[in-house]
């Protein structure tokens, strides 16, 4: 399994298009997790100007992922994907490291 | 060579010493079981105000932006929107809802004031920062240069100088020359303040309160408060092996403030009456059982007893327990396993009313 991050074609263009949306040209995509949730991690997900000193950078399809190294411990190895359509649920983050999630899906325990 | 392991003393201990305490190891702590008359220090507390050491209990100053934000996410109660002065009880929780502590968090302005149970405030500050990411907070461990007092009793808030405050609110408040951080925390079960002051003042502190006459009470009179006001206490009836709702921990959960470690088995549990046993009390008609001794109901496991006292209000032993949600109401008469025989016991309401 590789120990990075990476990005679907489909989640990379869908970031572009919400970054666009918000007139941002040079960013990144922060990915992220915090605590809460009913299972205790939950996905943070933004659009980022620019990386911080400690960040891991990944670049793949085109677009630049900024992790915090502590959020990274808890993402090695997932992969972002978006789900369109009428029953789509936008933004998935297939996390191998989650043993367990919450019944609507947004939180994890590891 | 064998360690002995050596019990930590607390700033009020030679103050305590020369009122005539007799002290016990207690959580690692070696805190006053009575000063002479246990049962004086106890109506003291519940017809004036008795004085109770509570600085074994942990005190962690919480700053940054974001200190209510996460300490929302990680426990049981809503705790976004208290303003300065305000406070609220809420349980840490594990995400199968189990009780990692009891925590009152009081908004000072400008600081987060939490106060953890004994032995508790470095597993506090472990999981607060286990679940710190990009926020901005920082958690420090304030138990060392500051004392924690407690005033219990009708008379507490008079003594004090103050207007009777609503739970976990706060207010600055003189004694001698000394300031302290009122609380209204009833740590007992009974109207009381918790005070924190600098290690400094507490000694100064604690002979104000004395000489305004409040009665300095030890750890054995506090139990027979604590137990007849049916409040759990830590490494007893709060652990990780019970939940909040089992422990009777509803004022501090609350059930539409969104989602929180542990909250979709909580919510679970109280939604489809799944709660497997509760905290119940229990009078002993005849004898006094050990803690952690079995429980039955027509010669089947029912549960097991956590604390055991003397009841000055009933005059028998009372001990607080876990027992079967079926068994668990008011009448209901229980066998104690106690050695190879049994005593009768019968649950009772709580808190137990003193005699008038």
């Amino acid at each position: 399994m590789p120990l990075t991050i990476s990005i679907s074609e489909k989640a990379a263009k869908k970031a572009r298009e919400f970054a666009q949306k918000d007139a941002v040209e040079d960013f990144g995509l922060r990915v992220g997790v915090k605590g809460g949730g009913c299972s205790g991690l939950t996905y943070t997900l933004s659009i980022d100007p620019e990386s911080r000193p400690d960040d891991k950078v990944i670049e793949e399809n085109g677009i630049k992922l900024y992790v915090d190294k502590k959020s990274y411990v808890f993402l090695a190895g997932t992969i972002l994907e978006y789900d369109d359509g009428l029953n789509g649920k936008g933004f998935e983050f297939h996390n191998p490291n989650a043993k367990t999630t919450c019944g609507c899906g947004t939180s994890f325990s590891v | 060579m064998q360690e002995t392991a050596v019990s930590k003393t607390t700033p009020l201990y030679e103050a305590q010493a020369k009122a005539g305490a007799v002290f016990a190891p207690a959580d690692g702590w070696e805190l006053p079981s009575h000063f002479g008359d246990t049962i004086e220090e106890y109506r003291a507390a519940r017809q004036g105000a008795a004085l109770v050491d509570r600085s074994a209990y942990g005190r962690l100053r919480v700053t940054g932006a974001d200190g209510l934000d996460l300490l929302n996410r990680l426990s049981t109660n809503k705790l976004i929107g208290l303003t300065a002065g305000e406070g609220a009880s809420t349980v840490l929780t594990t995400n199968k809802g189990r009780i990692i502590d009891l925590l009152p968090v009081v908004n000072l302005g400008g600081e987060l004031l939490v106060v953890t149970n004994p032995q508790a405030a470095e597993k506090v500050v472990d999981w607060i920062d286990l679940y710190t990411f990009g926020e901005d907070i920082q958690v420090t461990d304030i138990t060392e240069e500051t004392a924690l007092l407690h005033v219990v009793g009708p008379e507490a808030a008079a003594l004090l100088g103050a207007s009777a405050l609503s739970l976990y609110h706060a207010c600055e408040v003189s004694l001698g020359d000394a300031q302290a951080q009122a609380v209204r925390a009833d740590a007992l079960g009974a109207t009381g303040y918790d005070l924190l002051v600098a290690r400094g003042q507490a000694e100064e502190v604690w002979n104000a309160l004395v000489h305004l006459g409040a009665v300095p009470m030890g750890e054995d009179a506090a139990e027979m408060l604590r137990v007849e006001q049916g409040a759990p206490r830590y490494g007893r009836e709060l652990s990780e092996e019970f939940n909040p709702l089992e422990a009777g921990l509803l004022p501090s959960i609350s059930f539409d403030k969104g989602c929180y470690i542990g909250q979709e088995v909580v919510v679970r549990l109280n939604t489809y009456n799944k709660v497997q046993k509760r905290l119940v009390g229990i009078a002993v008609k005849d004898g006094s059982p050990l803690p952690e001794q079995r429980l039955e109901v027509d010669e089947k496991d029912a549960g097991f007893l956590t604390s055991v006292v003397y009841s000055p209000a009933l005059e028998r032993a009372l001990a607080l327990g876990y027992v079967r949600t079926r068994h668990a109401s008011s009448g209901q008469e229980v066998c104690i396993r106690s050695g190879d025989g049994l005593l009768q016991g019968v649950i009772v309401d709580l808190p137990v009313e003193p005699r008038a």
